[in-house]
């Protein structure tokens, strides 16, 4: 061993970081040691506190501090609109745009045979189980628009059909102020295909 | 279209090759084991980003070292850039222009090439997996969006297949998912067979008077698609997406039973005929011949007209295996429009005005001397 064993502990966590390789993780362990103690410590805080204080939220599955989150708290918000995404990260993508005031619903993946994820293992029972309860009249499918993404929405929208919700599917096509001859050709053809009357 | 320069570092049995290129033929002649066909498969994987030998890619990096280029500075409409694959243990870069191209389908195609191997002969005689890797290869080539799509049905198939393996196991009975995977996989399974049909139309018009020619008039050649539904090359993607769909569900009970997924493109089948009578079975080793080299020809005609420029053309040791009739009738098409690569042990015997105006170059244990 080359290093102490406190800082090839250290290195050891950092590599288990996504996007961090044995240099990077070498380099953040050294700047560790060279911080002060209470940056050190507001530090390790923070990391604990994270994973310890937030949970997910048992109405939605969004990351919260509280139980409900603030968003299925908030009564301002139009609760017969559910906006079902595939991650936390997707519903501060979505309220980052201001323009959406219904509330979501976070599956936590797509389904994928492949890797032993079906439905019962993304939160899809809690959201039909909501359905039941809440006054749902739209349902917004926003996975994301890959093969397991676009299979996750048509296998929900096949079992909230029955229920006469209306669900929608976000469109796909070309990006806002991008140029139609720099679009790719699977881009196209679906933009074609979603066009609407104007 | 040509390749003017190629760059070889660490790449198989070649450490450092620099080397410049006639843009009509080049003959390059070795004993066995030198590094001939090395230097053929290093044009082959710069236009496919593939080996058309092994899919372990990390054989091409030579022994214990950390990877392998190859580089090379292609013509294209009158237009000279750099083309770069990089093979190392972390993965493969292919670079158009010195810039990465993180899609495949937005690199192959840039480079267009035609190899004649030996091995092609297996085109004909040898199992369906062949004929189909040459249908998307070489669609693929003209057609770069095919390799997407292809890749998407591929993704679709493995998901499906997952999903019936553990309906099979009663690991679970979801139906409804089942059915999903099978509505997506239609979608992308009709994409590809449409554009199959099309790419069959033109290869079809193209093989079919060369090989009337090097057979000198006494066959004929028709190639015929063999899909795992009954559907007629003229129809349009939705009903081709209805039959497949119809047909799924007639099945359904059976893939369950059986665990995988029993029809779609990539159990399809090009079958070959020469004078009505089934090549792979019923032909003789010259027809199975004529015929693989009839297929080849076809694509540097097809791919001329698609493109709007020649292939590059890749002969790997097989002029010796052609009769005079043949290979005059293969030097005569390649004449001064083609950039040729030809590999041969000798050139003695072979008399045809191509190559004696070609360059000559000699390979002798991974060195090139012209």
């Amino acid at each position: 061993m080359y290093y102490p064993e406190p800082i090839s502990k250290l290195i050891d966590s950092f590599t288990k970081l996504p996007g961090i390789g044995p240099k990077t993780a070498v380099r953040l362990a050294f700047f560790v040691l060279n911080m002060k103690d209470d940056d050190v410590l507001e530090f390790a805080n923070a990391l604990v506190n994270a994973k310890r204080e937030l949970s997910h939220c048992s109405i939605c599955g969004h990351i919260t501090d509280q139980d409900p989150c603030t968003i299925c708290q908030d009564t301002s918000r139009d609760s017969s609109i559910i906006c079902v995404v595939q991650d936390p990260k997707d519903v501060i993508a979505m309220e980052k745009m201001k323009e959406y005031h219904g509330k979501y619903h976070v599956l936590h993946g797509a389904i994928s045979p492949m890797d032993g994820i079906g439905p019962e293992d993304i939160n899809v029972p809690d959201l039909l189980n909501r359905l039941k309860d809440e006054e749902v009249k739209e349902i917004i499918l926003a996975t994301n628009p890959n093969i397991e993404g676009e299979a996750t929405a048509m296998y929900i929208s096949r079992l909230v059909k029955p229920s006469g919700i209306k669900t929608t599917r976000i469109a796909h096509g070309l990006p806002v102020g991008g140029d139609l001859e720099y679009a790719d050709e699977v881009t196209l053809s679906k933009a074609l295909e979603g066009r609407r009357d104007l | 279209m040509h390749i003017e320069q190629l760059q070889l570092r660490n790449y198989r049995n070649y450490s450092k090759l620099d080397i410049s290129f006639d843009d009509k033929v080049n003959v390059i002649i070795g004993e066995n084991a030198q590094g001939k066909t090395n230097l053929m498969e290093a044009i082959y994987v710069l236009a496919f980003s593939k080996s058309h030998r092994t899919p372990r890619e990390k054989e091409l990096i030579q022994w214990e070292k950390e990877y392998a280029k190859i580089e090379g500075r292609i013509t294209k409409r009158k237009q000279s850039f750099p083309l770069e694959i990089i093979v190392s243990s972390k993965g493969k870069k292919a670079k158009l222009n010195r810039i990465e191209q993180k899609r495949l389908s937005d690199y192959i195609g840039t480079l267009n090439v035609v190899m004649f191997a030996p091995e092609d002969l297996t085109l004909v005689k040898g199992p369906p997996q062949i004929r189909r890797r040459f249908i998307d290869m070489e669609l693929g080539q003209i057609q770069p969006r095919y390799i997407y799509h292809l890749g998407q049905y591929q993704k679709v198939l493995k998901q499906r297949n997952y999903l019936l393996k553990q309906i099979q196991r009663r690991q679970t009975s979801d139906k409804t998912m089942l059915e999903v995977l099978t509505e997506q996989m239609v979608e992308h399974a009709a994409t590809l067979l449409e554009r199959r049909f099309v790419f069959l139309d033109l290869l079809r018009k193209w093989a079919a008077p060369i090989h009337h020619g090097i057979s000198r008039g006494l066959e004929t050649l028709e190639i015929r698609y063999n899909p795992t539904i009954e559907v007629s090359e003229r129809e349009k993607r939705e009903k081709i997406e209805t039959i497949y769909l119809n047909k799924f569900h007639e099945i359904q009970e059976k893939e369950m039973e059986r665990g995988t997924t029993l029809i779609g493109p990539h159990r399809d089948d090009l079958i070959f005929y020469v004078n009505n009578k089934d090549v792979q079975t019923f032909g003789s080793q010259g027809q199975q011949r004529t015929t693989a080299l009839s297929i080849k020809l076809a694509e540097i005609d097809l791919i001329y007209n698609e493109v709007g420029e020649y292939p590059i053309l890749l002969l790997d040791d097989v002029l010796s295996e052609l009769d005079d009739f043949r290979q005059s009738h293969l030097l005569n098409t390649i004449q001064g429009k083609v950039q040729t690569f030809v590999s041969t042990t000798s050139v003695d015997g072979i008399n045809h005005e191509t190559l004696k105006k070609a360059e000559l170059f000699r390979v002798s244990d991974g060195n090139v001397y012209t």
